[in-house]
């Protein structure tokens, strides 16, 4: 306290209020009536300023990054609701393509040069049956559009089956490569006639009894012969794999695969006899 | 074992008045603080913070902060906000001078007492402010800006609070009146 003045100097608390609200006072009535302060205002707000500036950068670059983040979730949500959608168009497409290839296999069916004295009657595969014995489909047209037991079923490419069930509105079809099945048939290369019948596999024919030295080779074209009455002349029917002689018996064995596109399409046609049609 | 408790703060409890560096460092914090992007919207909300650190010093740092400092300040923030220069300069001085004559009957209340006491000064300061603003220039005024009385008066506590526990001020270390009227032998 060596330094505290001998003497109270400074004014009171009350007379330095009075002259600092004076001060004030002034100040507001000179700055409120006159421009005088204009000039000392832009002065100070050009230090405020860049203060202000600085403090607030942070906070910019806070909400640069909420504004980031809510960017990155929208973007998210966007993102699954694109993917969901990109399956649904997959969905669509693979259902187009299906449309598609079967609307081929119609027009290849539409254009088909079909037997004399035959009138085709297009149906559509309702169900395969589930038979691990017996290969047979159903068709969705029966007696009343005129199927009857036993006429030849084709496809595009070649023979099916032979219709074995006729119901009022559907029909079954043993399938060419059903066991209990069998076409006579003919080496379309030099006539031979031969009888194929099923393997009981979806893509093998054989024929049974082949002379040793009958005239069948790998890649030769068997077509209906059409004498016995059943099957139309000149529907291919099957294609030799290969021959295989037997030890056992006198007969070799001939391997084939069939022709008709066996369960791989969803209409076929049922050959009617012409005269029937007339009725 | 009861001692008797000595007339002024003894040993440890004995600390050096806040120093000019930490009040005026303080007061910058409390500048800075109402310089800040607050959102406009929200402006009638945001406390005075440069008035609460002021009031705070004005009451435990009387030696530091007086009139003319309080009146610097409020012309600063006359600049800062954009008001009339000397409309903030008046008010914060009304304040200090309400604080500084309040200042030895504050140091014997608590926390909560002090808020009470600080609460109609925080508040007429601000309708003060409104009132002149109005009454010299201001065509219109917005009433809502006398909440910022009110949210000054509710931070001023956690300020104190802190400020408080950084200065080491404890009530204990007020001084006892030395009449010996018994109050302090308890």
């Amino acid at each position: 306290m060596a330094n505290a003045p001998m003497f109270a100097r400074a004014m009171g608390l009350p007379a330095r209020l009075a002259l600092y609200t004076l001060l004030c006072l002034g100040l507001m009535v000179v700055g409120s009536q006159f421009d005088a302060m204009k000039s000392f205002r832009s002065l100070a707000a050009g230090v405020i300023n860049p203060i202000q500036a600085v403090l607030a950068k942070p906070f910019i670059y806070l909400g640069d990054m909420a504004e980031f983040f809510t960017v990155h979730g929208e973007l998210v949500r966007e993102n699954r609701e694109l993917s969901n959608e990109q399956q649904r168009l997959a969905i669509q497409l693979q259902n187009y393509r299906l449309l598609q290839a079967e609307n081929t296999q119609l027009r290849k069916l539409l254009h088909l040069p079909l037997p004399a004295g035959t009138r085709p009657l297009a149906a559509e595969i309702t169900h395969i049956r589930p038979d691990p014995f017996d290969r047979r489909l159903t068709i969705d047209k029966g007696a009343l559009e005129g199927v009857v037991a036993g006429r030849p079923v084709i496809d595009a490419s070649g023979l099916v089956g032979q219709v074995t069930l006729v119901s009022p509105t559907s029909s079954e079809v043993s399938l060419l490569t059903s066991s209990e099945q069998a076409a006579p048939a003919m080496d379309q290369r030099n006539g031979l006639r031969l009888i194929v019948s099923g393997t009981g596999s979806d893509d093998l024919l054989e024929i049974r009894y082949l002379g040793q030295h009958a005239d069948v080779r790998a890649g030769d074209v068997l077509v209906t012969s059409g004498i016995d009455g059943v099957y139309p002349a000149g529907i291919p029917v099957a294609r030799v794999l290969r021959v295989e002689p037997q030890r056992q018996t006198p007969f070799a064995r001939a391997v084939c695969e069939p022709i008709g596109e066996i369960g791989r399409h969803r209409h076929v046609l049922v050959l009617l006899e012409h005269h029937k049609a007339a009725k | 074992m009861k001692t008797e408790k000595p007339l002024v703060p003894q040993g440890p409890l004995l600390i050096a008045p806040a120093s000019r560096r930490i009040v005026f460092g303080w007061l910058l914090l409390g500048f800075l603080a109402n310089l800040l992007p607050w959102p406009d919207a929200w402006r009638w909300l945001i406390p005075d913070f440069t008035l609460v650190v002021m009031l705070y010093w004005c009451i435990h740092a009387p030696h530091v902060v007086q009139l003319g400092l309080a009146m610097l300040l409020g012309l600063l923030a006359d600049i800062t906000v954009g008001s009339l220069i000397g409309l903030h300069g008046l008010t914060y001085t009304l304040a200090a001078y309400a604080a500084l004559i309040l200042r030895r009957r504050l140091e014997n209340f608590e926390l909560a007492g002090r808020f009470l006491h600080l609460l109609p000064i925080f508040l007429g300061q601000q309708l003060l402010t409104l009132l002149l603003g109005l009454a010299f220039h201001e065509p219109d005024v917005d009433w809502r800006f006398l909440a910022i009385g009110m949210t000054s008066a509710v931070t001023w506590i956690p300020v104190a609070h802190l400020l408080d526990r950084l200065t080491g001020w404890t009530p204990e270390m007020r001084i006892e009146p030395a009449d010996g009227n018994g109050r302090s032998a308890k």
